[in-house]
Parts: structure tokens; sequence; C-alpha cells
């Protein structure tokens, strides 16, 4: 059995892949094979709980769709990766922060000249 | 002299002119770590210092000494009566050992709980969206021309690069990033940033808390340096670094400060005397007076009785 964070990542793809149009449960549920209809239908419920999908009806039909596109989730994150002053930013551990072009050049001179060659430790 | 008088001295030089100075010093950039634990060091041993003081100040006027006064103390206080007999000095003693004490406790949690929310949102989103990339199972790939890489703290912390990074390094390059992530989610950074982060919302008029956050972040890149240093050769990082932070996609309002961060740790990763055992050494040990003195004022207070 996966886990359910795995499945929900799953059931995200398929309703991303087709972002802009509706699905029906049983068209994500045809796109997972192995999964029982009821089961996908509480992984729809879970995800638009968290405000991922949204649906409507029409009858007795759901229709979902995701409430934005993969890319502008993922730009959100490079947006916390990136913003050096807000809070949100301060909770990630950054790997480096900008240097200008001019002192880019300055230690990348450094690095092409090195002094005399140092192994690395405990090597 | 009273050990009052110490104890206010105490406080006054851990939270004034000591946290300055250490951070124009160069030490502590050949012992990363040690030189954190002196940073923690300052900061415990300057609240003990406040909150001792403060009690002091208000078991004087009963003078019975500071075990059997504190003990009064908290007798009046669970009858309901905490400031019986205190006088204005005993009153003001007590308001300024308390503050420091919710002042501190209130700034943590706080900080605590909204760094815990951003990190938990940002887990949620980046486990539906990313992918772990082949070269290395336990990092994640965010599909984004821009360039970073960063270490996500928690429980089960998460490293990720995003596909500008892997686009812009060599294997070894990127090696050796992924080995620096991997020093920071190993050191629990993220825990150690923690108080010095709170302490800077509410007491950012003091010298040491001013200079604490920037020279303990700094710091702890230094330390992950280290780490990656260990697995991969310096140079690796080091030029890593400088493409990343010569990359162009990150914000141009950086400030001045980080940028000399940067050339810093590059400089620092050239030298062949990176690290120096002896330096952290000293630096524990300092740690560790640091801590005692306080409670050998505090000792003191205890054992003489007016």
């Amino acid at each position: 059995m996966v886990r359910l964070g795995e499945l929900e990542r799953r059931v995200m793809d398929i309703v991303w892949a087709r972002f802009g149009c509706e699905l029906t449960g049983r068209d994500v549920a045809g796109q997972l094979p192995g999964y029982a209809y009821t089961t996908v239908l509480t992984v729809l419920t879970r995800l638009e709980n968290k405000g991922l999908v949204r649906h409507q009806r029409d009858g007795p039909v759901h229709h979902y769709s995701s409430t934005a596109s993969r890319e502008s989730y993922i730009a959100s994150l490079m947006h916390d990766a990136l913003d050096v002053s807000s809070d949100r930013g301060a909770a990630l551990v950054r790997f480096a922060e900008t240097v200008s072009p001019a002192e880019a050049d300055v230690l990348r001179r450094a690095l092409d000249h090195p002094g005399p060659a140092q192994p690395s430790r405990r090597r | 002299m009273t050990a009052a008088a110490w104890l206010a001295i105490i406080a006054v030089m851990m939270f004034g002119p000591i946290g300055p100075v250490l951070a124009r010093a160069d030490w502590p950039r050949r012992a990363p770590r040690a030189a954190v634990v002196l940073w923690q060091a300052l900061g415990i041993s300057g609240a003990l210092a406040a909150i001792g003081f403060g009690l002091s100040i208000t078991v004087a006027p009963m003078h019975s000494g500071m075990l059997a006064g504190t003990a009064r103390l908290t007798r009046q206080a669970l009858a309901g009566r905490p400031l019986q007999n205190l006088g204005i000095s005993g009153a003001l003693g007590l308001t300024l050992a308390t503050d420091v004490c919710i002042v501190l406790l209130v700034g943590l949690a706080t900080t605590g709980l909204c760094t815990t929310y951003a990190r938990s949102r940002h887990r949620r989103l980046l486990d539906l969206v990313s992918r772990p990339i082949d070269q290395a199972p336990d990092v994640l790939l965010l599909d984004d021309p821009r360039v970073a890489a960063y270490c996500l703290p928690g429980l089960r912390p998460r490293i990720v690069v995003s596909a500008g990074t892997l686009e812009l390094l060599g294997d070894e390059q990127l090696g050796a990033v992924l080995a620096h992530e991997r020093g920071h989610a190993r050191g629990r950074h993220g825990i150690v940033m923690l108080p010095f982060a709170s302490m800077d919302t509410l007491l950012r008029w003091m010298p040491y808390v001013r200079h604490a956050r920037t020279e303990v972040a700094a710091l702890l890149e230094m330390a992950a340096d280290d780490f990656a240093a260990k697995e991969s050769h310096p140079r690796h990082l080091a030029g890593a670094l400088v493409e990343m932070a010569s990359s162009g996609t990150a914000p141009s309002c950086a400030l001045a400060a980080t940028t000399t961060a940067v050339s810093t740790r590059v400089v620092r990763l050239l030298s062949p005397r990176r690290t120096s055992q002896a330096t952290a050494t000293w630096a524990l040990v300092a740690s560790a007076a640091t801590v005692l003195v306080p409670f050998s004022a505090l000792l003191t207070a205890v054992t003489t009785t007016r």
C-alpha cells in the first residue's frame, strides 16, 4: 500500500497534466489502476480541503480541476527560496546570496590562480 | 561589591560591548562551530545574570539572603501577595526578572510557531511538485530555470535544488553543494538559528542581538562548508559558490553584508589553514567560562546571608 502522501502526489500529477480542464472522479481513477474509486474520491476531497483542487457539481457528477498550475506552485516555492528579506524566506537555509559581476571576476581569478595546491583533508 | 552589582555588570557586558568585539574578530572563521557555541554562551550568561540581578534586588529588603529570600518570595506570590514588603526597588527588580523571562520565552514561542508553520506549508507543496534527482535520491528537484539550492529544516530535512542549478554546475560542484546542504541538515542548523532569530524581533536595540543573528548565520554557512570540504575538494565548493552567487537570478536587493559573506567563504575555502583545532578548543573553554561567571556570582549571592 502506497502512503497517502504519495497517492496525493499521483492524483495531483493527473489533475495538473490536464490543467484548465475538468476531470470526473472516474477519469482520475481510470488513470490509477489498482486503486478503488472511493479511495480516489477521498484523496480528491482531501486535496480540496487543502485548497489544491476545486470541484463543480453537474447533476450527480462532480467535476474536479486544480486551483492553480503546477508551475505557479513551483514559482511560489522558488520565491521562498530566493527571497532574502521576508520571514517566509528566513525559514529556509539558503546556499548563497548574490555578488556583483566585478566581485565575481575577482573571485574567479582567485580560483583560477591557486596558491600552493591543497589536498582535501581526510580523504 | 555585592553580588547584585556583579550580576548587573555581567549582564551589561554580555549584551553590550562583547558582541560587537566578537563580531569584528577574525578567529571565529577558523573555528565556526565553536564560535557559534560562544555566541550561545554569551546569550545564556547575559540572560542568567539579568534574571539573577532582578531577583537579588527583589530579595534584598528581606535581609535573609538570596535562597531564603527567593523561598519567601515564592510563598508570598503563591499566597497572592507577591509585592508585600518589597518596596520600590524590590518591585522593580521582580519586574525586571519576570520581564526578561517573559520576553525570551514569548519571543521563542512565537518565532518557533511562525517558522514551523512556514516550513510545513513549504514542505506540503514541495512534496507535491518535486521529484528526487537521478544523482541522489535524497535530493529533491524543483523544475525552475532560476538558480537555487537550499535545506528545508525539520524532523526529516529536505534538500532541494532547482533545474537551473543542475544546468549551471558540473558534477563535482553539484556534489559539493549537496554535501554543504547535508551539513546544514546534519547539524540541525535550523534549530540553532531559532533563538537568535527570535531575539531579533524584540531586542534588536541590544548590541549583542544586533550582531548575533548575522554572525551566527555566517558561521553556520562556514560550518556547512567545512562539512562539505570533508566529502569533496574545497575548490569545487568555492567554484560552485562563485557560479551560483554570480548567476544573476537571485534578487538584486541582497545586502552588502551577504555579499562579503560569499567572498569571505570563497577565500576561506581556498586557504590552506581553513580550520584550527586549537582555536576551537580555546573558544569552547571560553564558552564554558562565560556561562560559569554568572553562576559563580549567583552562588556568592546564595551563600552570603546578610
